[in-house]
């Protein structure tokens, strides 16, 4: 039997037999496409109907800049398995990069966007050298040191951060200041970040990178013995994932217009939420942050609002009811959970 | 004997007081199949480990196509041409048996559709083609060794280092993998086997060499070798005058 098997196979060196049967058998970029094109379409479906209810509208503006936050996370977090909650870090550098060029030097934030990248990519490859060291939780809590430094320094450079009063810029509405007058505007602007993250994160999974970033989550040792270089991969992994993050700090410093260090650098607002989101919603799955931010951002403002006052701090515990039910019950968050019942449900079929 | 692929002069490794793997020296040549024996913590892992580089050796040396190897990471020696498996199975257990063969064809194949071809190639010849598309996490302990095989074969190693890919199978499943490995060595592909079972060691393995507490004790044909009354001692003891 076997060696029947192998002589048709061509056991004995002749791999010209097998074709390109490989290649019809793996999930490529194109493979990927209609589920994207169709999801931006819902969403951007959405935005059109809500374009004059302001309060759904700039829930789900908020929801669309954390979904492409927590998938640009994913890149690293997920795919990588470096569990960072110091992305905060990158969000800040990127509205700081963004508000700083606009206020002293007129510079456009679409142009700001590009050494925003630069700049948060650097940061990142910076800090992760050392921190790669370190493995499991030791790496978390070592992030979570560097967005503490990062607060103390933002406090203090008061040139660029404006300090604890924060930054603020001029209002001057204008497509190319990225300020816009239309609420819906902003709601297209984030849609369009949440694409270009999904898209990023779409073809990095698909490709070379994505499986060597999966290889060093899964099993570092077999990566390295198949000529993976652990480091280097997740450096590049990181240095993507924390460019991506300063966009979306370039857009939010133009929707909200002032920034200050203790907001834009909280550990739980922004650093864990981010995290926690992707985890809720389907931690290394494509569209699993985005399904994580569609739920966790509206929940988080309803909590707020209806037990902020009541029980102070009630929505925190809520919260984190929520991720420990989530990590003891749907491993895959949201989305590995409806992928099971969909498999059941077609196993019936 | 074809051109020497490696050379191994005294290689040493010492944990604290402990030394593993003491002062070993042998060469191989291209295409040749060594099979590597000895009784449990001889220190045939270790030296496994020396010559791929997931250990540093304490001192000795290793060559690999004559380059000095002795301080390459193990990502560098795989990229010269070592591909090895692991004696517990590391099967990347999120993604499918296809894409596990992948991570080591992508060595040389950085497009997806390239990797995916010679993967699928790499799976035929272990006889895991049909299984390509399940999650690697589903396979018998048997196939994950298979796949551990064809993950590496994907790397096309220049020489197959396999840590006992045949311990606890099923006699099914050792017949299997005993003609992947023959057809493999048959094709001109140069192998290490670390192996416990002796009987098997003989079917396809004519040069063995033997490990005992670190130290290299016998290094010769397999049936000479197995008779030799200090293999026999290490494996048994001595017999009682």
């Amino acid at each position: 039997m076997s060696n029947l098997d192998l002589a048709q196979s061509g056991a004995l060196g002749d791999s010209r037999l097998a074709g390109r049967r490989g290649a019809a058998e793996v999930w490529t970029v194109a493979n990927e496409l209609p589920t994207f094109f169709a999801v931006v379409a819902a969403i951007g479906l959405a935005v059109y109907l809500l374009s004059n209810q302001f309060f759904y509208l700039n829930l789900l503006t908020m929801a669309l800049l954390f979904g492409g936050l927590a998938v640009s996370w994913n890149i690293i977090g997920g795919f990588g398995g470096q569990f960072s909650i110091a992305h905060s870090v990158f969000f800040a550098i990127g509205a700081y990069t963004a508000g700083n060029l606009y206020k002293h030097f007129g510079v456009s934030p679409w142009i700001a966007i590009l050494p925003a990248m630069l700049l948060s990519a650097a940061v990142a490859a910076i800090v992760s050298w050392p921190v790669f060291r370190l493995r499991g939780p030791f790496f978390a809590i070592a992030t979570m040191a560097l967005t503490e430094v990062a607060i103390a320094f933002a406090m203090h450079w008061k040139a660029v951060t404006g300090g604890a009063s924060g930054l603020t810029i001029p209002y001057r509405a204008g497509l190319e200041n990225m300020i816009f007058q239309q609420r819906w505007a902003y709601a297209a602007l984030f849609l369009g970040y949440l694409a270009v993250t999904l898209l990023t994160s779409i073809v990095i999974l698909r490709s070379r990178l994505g499986y060597y970033l999966q290889a060093v989550r899964d099993n570092d040792k077999a990566a390295e013995a198949s000529g993976i270089p652990i480091m280097w991969t997740k450096l590049k992994g990181m240095a993507i994932s924390a460019a991506l993050t300063g966009i979306g700090g370039v857009f939010f410093m133009m929707y909200v217009r002032i920034v200050e260090p203790a907001g834009l650098l909280s550990l739980f607002d922004v650093g864990v939420k981010i995290a926690l989101i992707a985890l809720i919603g389907g931690i290394g799955t494509i569209y699993g942050p985005l399904l994580g931010a569609l739920i966790l951002v509206p929940l988080d403002y309803w909590l707020r609002a209806f037990m902020g006052s009541a029980v102070p701090g009630g929505n925190l515990i809520v919260l984190g009811l929520i991720l420990v039910l989530g990590s003891l019950f749907m491993k895959k968050g949201v989305a590995g959970a409806l992928r099971q019942v969909y498999r059941a449900w077609s196993r019936q079929q | 004997m074809s051109a020497i692929q490696l050379g191994v002069e005294g290689v040493t490794k010492r944990f604290g007081g402990l030394t593993a793997v003491n002062d070993v020296s042998f060469a191989l040549g291209q295409g040749d199949i060594l099979s590597l024996i000895g009784p449990n913590g001889a220190g045939k892992t270790t030296l496994f480990n020396l010559l791929t580089g997931q250990l540093a050796a304490t001192a000795g040396k290793v060559f690999f196509d004559g380059a000095d190897i002795t301080h390459y990471r193990p990502n560098q020696r795989a990229r010269l041409g070592l591909g090895r498996t692991f004696q517990i199975s590391q099967t990347l257990t999120s993604l499918s048996v296809l894409e596990n063969a992948m991570i080591g064809a992508f060595l040389h194949h950085p497009r997806i559709a390239d990797a995916a071809d010679k993967a699928y190639a790499a799976l035929e010849r272990v006889g895991l083609a049909s299984r390509a598309k399940e999650e690697a996490g589903h396979l018998t302990l048997g196939e994950r060794r298979r796949l551990e095989v064809a993950r590496a074969l994907g790397l096309e190693p220049r020489l197959l280092l396999l840590d006992e890919v045949m311990a606890g199978l099923n006699q099914t499943e050792l017949a299997r993998i005993v003609d992947v490995v023959v057809a493999l060595n048959a094709s001109g592909q140069t192998i290490i086997v670390i192996e416990h079972n002796l009987k098997v060691v003989r079917t396809f393995s004519k040069r063995v060499l033997v490990l005992d507490r670190g130290k290299m004790i016998a290094d010769g044909g397999a049936d000479s070798v197995l008779q030799d009354p200090v293999v026999v001692e290490a494996y048994v003891g001595k017999k009682k005058q």
